[in-house]
C-alpha cells in the first residue's frame, strides 16, 4: 500500500493526530488511517486521488463544491467525500458510470459561468479548476455564457482589484468555493473577507465591499495561496508566467523562521510559496516573507568592492584582492600601533550561523582578541542572562506549535502578530479554540480585540514596571498558595526557593502595594494571577518590552521564577518563550558572537574548553572577554578602539543614542562594512564588500524555538561572493589561514566544538528538513520541548529579582514616555523592506499619542511634532490613537531620516547592556519644521550619496 | 585620552551594585558584583576601573567598591 507524505500534494483536509486507528476499505483497497480523517483524505493518502474544487488540507472541510462525491456500500445517495468521516469496515467507491456522470455535471455548471480565456489566463499550466475539468472529462458545456442570464453573469462582469502591491483579484474567474475566505479565518485569522449570496450567485469580498489594501487585509497572501483557480493571483505570476523550478529555502526576516519554496525560472524568483512541510510555518506566512523579496534585485544593490583613506572622499571600486589587502593592511597598522585590543568586530545576526561563526573565529583568531559582538546585545540578549541563570539554558523552551496545547497564554511586550505574525496567527488559532489570554503591554495591541478574540485580563502596565509587574504576580501565586509544591519539591533547588519565597512573600510586593508603580489595578492583576496559576497549561511568550529595559535581565528571571512556580515547564503547552526579532537572533547568539563566551556559550576563561578551540583553530586565544558594542562606542570616543568590521547590520541607525554612535564611527581609523546596500553605517566607513542577500547563499538559521533550518543559494550571489566567502577572504589577508569549501564544512567544525551542535550536519538537516538543538548522542533528533526530565544545571534557579527603578522618569520637562517598536509590513531599519512595495503601507515612521496628550499640546493628527529627550530631539508626523495610554507615546525606527534612536538614551539593562528602548522620558512640541539633527542627516546622507555617485562617475571614466 | 568609557564604566558598577542588594550581607553582595564584572568585563574596562578606584572612586557606590577592590 502507498503511504508516504508528500509536502507537494494536497491532501484535501488536515491531518488529524488520532491514535485509533481506522480501517476502511477504497476501491476495494484496505487503507488505515487515523480516526476523524476524512474518506477524501484517507484515499489521497493511498494515491486514490478523488477530484475536488472547495477542499484543501489546510482548511477544514466544507462541502459546497460536491465534486468529491463517492458511493458507500449502505448509504443512500452520494455524499461528499470530504465532510465525511471515515469508519470501520466502511467500502468506498470513487468512480463509476454514475459518479462520472455526476461530476461532469457539476463541472458543467461551473464552466457555463466562466470565462473560457485559459490560454492567456496567468494560472494556465498551474489551475485547479481546470485540472479538474480534465480529471472528470467533460467534453461539451450545453448551456454557455450567452444563455445565462444577467443576474448570473454579473460576476463576469466584475472590475479587477489591484490595490494590493502584490496580488491582483478579477472576480470574473470566481468558482465561490470559498478556499480565500476560511484560508483568511482558519489560517491568518484576520478574516478580512467574506462571501455574500448563494450558490452561483455568490461573491466574494474584503472588508465592506472596499478595495483590498483599504480592507483590514494584512497581505498574508493566504488567500492567494488557497485559490485554485487566477482570482486571486499573485501579481508577478501574472507578468512572469508559471515557475519551472523550486528550491526550498529560509526566510530572511523574523525569527519565526518559515521556510518557503522559492519558485524560480531560470535564476529569477517568480514568487515565494510557504512551505508545507516547514515545521516553524506549516504551510503559511506573512507579507514580508512571501512578498517582499524585490529588495534583492534592488538597483541600489552595490555589487562591487569599494575603498577610501577617509569619509570625506568619493568612494574607489577596486578588485576583491585590492579591498581585502587594503583593509588587512589597514587592521595590521592600527594593531601595531595602538595595540591588539584596538579593533574588533560585529557579527549579524541576519546572516547565517556559519558566516556568523566565521567572523567571531577571525576576530579571536585573527584579531588575538574577543571584541567581538553582535546586534542581539540590542533586544535579547537580557534573554540569554536571564534564562540561562534559572534554567540553565540560554534558549526558549518550547516549539511554536507547543501553543495548540496551551490552556492559557500571556503574553507580554511583544506584538506577535505585527512582529511574529505566522505565530501570531497560530497563537490565535489556539485563542479561538478557547484558550484563555493575558496580556500586558502599555499599549493596546491587536491581540487585546480582535476578530474572534478578546483578552481575558489587558494588564496596561507602566513602561519601566516590568519588574514590580512579574514579582506582584508572583506574591500572589506564592502567597495565596497557587504554586505547583510538587514541581518545586522534584525540580527546583531548595534553598534557592526558600530565599526567594521569603524574598517575594514580602507585603511590598503585593499588587496593592506596588499599583502605584505599575498602574496595574490590583483587583486585575490578581485575576491574572489566579488564571495563570490555575491553568492547567499555562505558557508565556515574551518580546523585547521585557528585554529593552534597564531591569531586562531581571525581568527575564522573573518570568522564569513564576514558571518555575506554577511548574509551566517541561511539556507541551507551557514554557518560557522569547519572541525573537530577527531571523538569526539565536543562532549568532549560539555560535558565540558575545565577547565573553565561545560557541555553545563557553566561556572564554575556561582552559580546558578554550583549549579545544585553540588546537582546533591552531592559534593562542585570550582568555579575558573582550568590549561589547557600547564599551566599543566609548573606548573609540576616548581613542583606544580604532577599527573594526561590521558585516550585516547597521549600528548607526538600529543602536540608541544615535548622536553619540555616529560621534564614534567618526572617529574610526578603519571602518570595514559587509552589506548588500549602502547602509548608515557604511556612509563612515573606509572599506565597503558587497554582501550577499539571503536568495544567493547556502547555510543555516536558528529560530525562535532553537530551530536550525536550511538556506539554499536560488541565485548566483551578485559580487561573486557568498558573505562566508568574504570573511574568511580577509582572514586570509591577515594571514590566518581559512580553507573551507562549503558552509556545510563550517558546519562541521561547529558541531566539533559545541556539544550542543554535536551531532548537526548538512546530511542530517536534509534527512529531517530542521533540527531543534541541542542535538547529540544523547538527543539524535533534537529537542523540541527542553527540560523534561532536568534543567542543564540540574535543578531551576529560583533567582531574586529586586525591582530598580530607572533612572528614566519622566519629570516637569520631559513629562512623556517614549516606548519604540515595530510594524508588521516593515523590518527593524528598514534596509530591504524599504525597498519594497512594503512601503504602501508604511512610509514614514510616525509618533502615536493619546489624543488628551495631542489635546494639551494642541497637536492634530498629521502635525510635525518635535520630540525630545536628554539625549537629542527629532521630528515626526503625529498620529492620535487611543490604543496609547495618556503620558505614553510611541513610534518605530523603520526611516533612517526619521531620527527615533536620536532621541533614546545611553541608558541599559544592568548585566547585559541591552540599551533601554522601551523608557525614554519626552516632550513632544508642535513644530514647523524638521529638528536639528534631521538637517544635518539630510546634508551628511547627500554628501555621502554623492560621493557613492562619484565612484560610478569614476569607473565610467575609466572605460572610456 | 577622554573620559567617555569611565563615566559608562561608574555607572556600569553601580548599576550591577544596585541589582544586587538582596542578600542583606555586603561582603556576599559585593563577591556577587564582582563575580559580574570578572566574567562579562574586558581586560581594559577592569583595569579603569580599577585605577578610579586606587585614585578614590568617590562616585562608586559603597558595594561597588567593595566589588572592584576585590578584582
Ligand atoms: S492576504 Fe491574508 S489577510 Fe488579506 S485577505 Fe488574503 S488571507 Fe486575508
Ligand atoms: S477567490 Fe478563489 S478561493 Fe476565493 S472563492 Fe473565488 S475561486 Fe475560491
Ligand atoms: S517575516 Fe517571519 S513570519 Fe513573516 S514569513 Fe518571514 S519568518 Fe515568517
Ligand atoms: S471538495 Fe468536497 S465538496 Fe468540494
Amino acid at each position: 500500500m502507498l503511504q508516504y507524505f508528500d509536502p507537494d500534494k494536497d491532501y484535501g483536509t488536515p491531518a488529524q493526530l488520532s491514535e485509533n486507528m481506522i480501517t476502511l476499505e477504497i476501491n476495494g483497497v484496505s487503507i488505515t488511517v487515523p480516526e476523524g480523517t476524512s474518506v477524501l483524505r484517507a484515499a489521497a493518502q493511498a494515491d486514490i486521488n478523488i477530484p475536488k474544487l472547495c477542499a484543501s488540507d489546510n482548511l477544514e472541510a466544507f462541502g459546497s463544491c460536491r465534486v468529491c462525491a463517492v458511493e458507500i456500500e449502505g448509504r443512500r445517495g452520494t455524499p461528499a467525500s470530504c465532510t465525511t468521516p471515515v469508519e470501520t469496515g466502511m467500502k468506498v467507491t470513487t468512480q463509476n458510470k454514475r459518479l462520472g456522470k455526476l461530476r461532469r455535471n457539476i463541472m458543467e455548471l461551473y464552466i457555463s459561468d466562466h470565462p473560457l480565456d485559459c490560454l492567456t489566463c496567468p494560472a494556465n499550466g498551474n489551475c485547479e479548476l481546470q485540472d479538474v475539468v480534465g480529471a472528470v472529462g467533460l467534453r461539451e458545456v450545453r448551456y454557455g455564457l450567452e444563455g445565462s442570464s444577467v443576474e448570473t453573469r454579473t460576476h463576469l462582469d466584475a472590475e479587477k482589484d489591484h490595490s494590493n502591491p502584490y496580488f491582483s483579484f478579477d472576480p470574473s474567474k470566481c468558482i465561490a468555493c470559498s478556499r480565500c475566505v476560511r484560508a483568511c479565518g482558519e489560517v491568518q485569522g484576520t478574516f478580512a473577507l467574506t462571501i455574500d449570496g448563494r450558490g452561483f450567485d455568490s461573491t466574494i469580498a474584503p472588508g465592506q465591499n472596499q478595495p483590498f489594501l483599504d480592507s483590514e487585509c494584512v497581505s498574508c497572501g493566504a488567500c492567494v495561496q488557497a485559490c485554485p483557480t487566477s482570482t486571486l493571483m499573485e501579481k508577478s505570476v501574472i507578468e512572469m508566467g508559471q515557475p519551472e523550478h523550486s528550491i526550498v529555502t529560509t526566510c530572511a526576516y523574523c525569527g519565526v523562521g518559515c521556510q518557503f519554496k522559492a519558485e524560480m525560472k531560470g535564476a529569477e524568483v517568480v514568487r515565494m510559496v510557504p512551505y508545507k512541510d516547514g515545521q516553524a510555518n506549516h504551510g503559511h506566512s506573512c507579507v514580508k516573507g512571501r512578498f517582499a523579496f524585490g529588495y534583492a534585485t534592488h538597483e541600489d544593490r552595490i555589487t562591487k568592492p569599494m575603498i577610501r583613506d577617509s569619509i570625506d572622499q568619493p568612494w574607489q571600486e577596486v578588485s576583491w584582492e585590492e579591498a581585502l589587502s587594503f583593509a588587512a593592511s589597514k587592521l595590521k597598522g592600527l594593531q601595531q600601533r595602538y595595540g591588539r585590543e584596538s579593533i574588533g568586530g560585529i557579527t549579524s545576526s541576519r546572516c547565517t550561523n556559519e558566516e556568523t561563526y566565521l567572523v567571531q573565529k577571525l576576530i579571536r583568531a585573527a584579531f588575538g582578541n574577543n571584541n567581538t559582538d553582535t546586534c542581539a546585545r540590542v533586544c535579547h540578549s537580557p534573554t540569554g542572562y536571564g534564562l540561562k541563570t534559572t534554567l540553565g539554558e540560554s534558549a526558549g523552551t518550547q516549539t511554536f506549535d507547543s501553543v495548540m496545547y496551551a490552556d492559557a497564554v500571556m503574553v507580554i511586550g511583544a506584538n506577535p502578530t505585527d512582529a511574529h505574525p505566522v505565530f501570531g496567527s497560530l497563537l490565535k488559532k489556539r485563542l479561538r479554540q478557547g484558550a484563555k489570554l493575558i496580556v500586558a503591554d502599555p499599549r493596546r495591541i491587536d491581540l487585546v480585540k480582535s476578530p474572534h478574540v478578546e483578552t481575558n485580563h489587558h494588564l496596561t502596565l507602566r513602561p519601566g514596571s516590568n519588574v514590580a509587574f512579574i514579582n506582584a504576580m508572583t506574591h500572589v501565586v506564592i502567597t495565596e498558595g497557587l504554586e505547583d509544591k510538587t514541581f518545586i519539591a522534584n525540580r527546583c533547588e531548595e534553598s534557592a526557593y526558600q530565599a526567594w519565597r521569603e524574598f517575594i512573600s514580602e507585603e511590598r510586593h503585593s499588587p496593592e502595594n506596588t499599583e502605584s508603580i505599575t498602574g496595574i489595578p490590583a483587583e486585575e492583576l490578581r485575576g491574572a494571577a489566579r488564571l495563570y496559576a490555575g491553568a492547567k497549561n499555562a505558557a508565556i511568550y515574551y518580546g523585547l518590552g521585557v528585554t529593552e529595559h534597564s531591569q531586562g535581565s531581571s525581568m527575564v528571571m522573573g518570568i522564569a521564577n513564576l514558571a518555575l512556580a506554577t511548574g509551566n515547564i517541561g511539556r507541551e503547552g507551557v514554557g518560557v518563550n522569547p519572541l525573537r526579532g530577527q531571523n538569526n537572533v539565536q543562532g549568532s547568539c549560539d555560535m558565540g558572537s558575545f565577547p565573553h563566551e565561545l560557541p555553545g556559550y563557553q566561556h572564554v576563561s575556561d582552559d580546558q574548553i578554550r583549549g579545544r578551540f585553540e588546537s582546533v583553530w591552531g592559534v593562542k586565544l585570550d582568555n579575558e572577554p573582550g568590549l561589547r558594542i557600547p564599551n566599543m562606542f566609548d573606548a573609540a570616543l576616548d581613542g583606544t578602539y580604532k577599527g573594526m568590521y561590521v558585516q550585516g547590520e547597521d549600528i548607526a541607525q538600529s543602536d540608541p543614542n544615535t548622536n553619540h554612535v555616529q560621534a564614534a564611527l567618526r572617529s574610526l581609523e578603519c571602518l570595514i562594512v559587509q552589506d548588500i546596500f549602502l547602509n548608515e553605517t557604511a556612509k563612515f566607513a573606509h572599506v565597503f564588500l558587497p554582501g550577499a542577500s539571503f536568495l544567493e547563499k547556502d547555510g543555516t538559521f536558528t529560530n525562535a524555538e532553537r530551530r536550525i533550518n536550511r538556506v539554499r543559494k536560488v541565485m548566483p550571489p551578485l559580487s561573486g561572493k557568498q558573505d562566508w566567502e568574504v570573511t574568511q577572504a580577509l582572514s586570509n589577508s591577515l594571514g590566518y589561514e581559512m580553507n573551507y569549501n562549503h558552509p556545510s564544512e563550517i558546519m562541521d567544525e561547529i558541531a566539533q566544538l559545541t556539544p550542543t551542535f554535536a551531532s548537526v550536519s548538512y546530511e542530517r538537516l536534509e534527512e529531517m528538513g530542521s533540527i531543534q538543538w541541542p542535538c547529540n548522542d544523547e538527543t539524535p533528533d533534537g529537542m523540541p520541548i527542553m527540560h523534561v526530565e532536568s534543567f542543564p544545571i540540574g535543578k531551576g534557579h529560583f533567582a531574586i529579582t529586586e525591582y530598580v527603578a530607572t533612572e528614566e522618569r519622566s519629570t516637569r520637562r520631559f513629562p512623556l514616555l517614549l516606548t519604540t517598536g515595530r510594524i508588521l509590513s516593515q523590518y527593524n531599519v528598514g534596509a530591504q523592506t524599504r525597498r519594497t512595495e512594503n512601503q504602501v503601507w508604511h512610509d514614514e515612521d510616525v509618533l502615536e499619542l493619546h489624543p488628551v496628550d495631542a489635546e494639551d499640546r494642541g497637536l492634530q493628527d498629521g502635525d510635525w511634532v518635535g520630540i525630545t529627550s536628554r539625549a537629542g530631539g527629532t521630528v515626526m508626523r503625529a498620529k492620535l490613537s487611543d490604543r496609547m495610554q495618556p503620558g505614553v507615546v510611541y513610534t518605530t525606527f523603520h526611516h533612517p531620516g526619521s531620527g527615533a534612536n536620536v532621541v533614546t538614551t545611553d541608558n541599559s539593562d544592568w548585566a547585559t547592556n541591552c540599551p533601554e528602548y522601551k523608557v525614554t522620558a519626552v516632550q513632544a512640541v508642535k513644530v514647523s519644521e524638521p529638528s536639528e539633527w534631521q538637517q544635518r542627516y539630510n546634508e551628511f546622507n547627500n554628501q555621502q550619496q554623492g560621493l557613492l555617485k562619484q565612484r560610478r562617475r569614476n569607473k565610467a571614466a575609466a572605460r572610456d | 585620552m577622554g573620559n567617555h568609557q569611565l563615566t559608562s564604566l561608574i555607572k556600569m558598577a553601580n548599576q550591577i551594585a544596585a541589582n544586587n542588594t538582596h542578600i542583606g550581607n555586603e561582603t556576599e553582595e559585593a563577591t556577587m558584583v564582582a563575580n559580574h564584572l570578572r566574567k562579562f568585563w574586558a581586560r581594559s574596562m577592569k583595569q579603569q576601573i580599577t585605577d578610579y578606584l586606587i585614585e578614590g572612586g568617590e562616585e562608586l557606590s559603597p558595594i561597588a567598591k567593595k566589588a572592584v577592590a576585590e578584582l
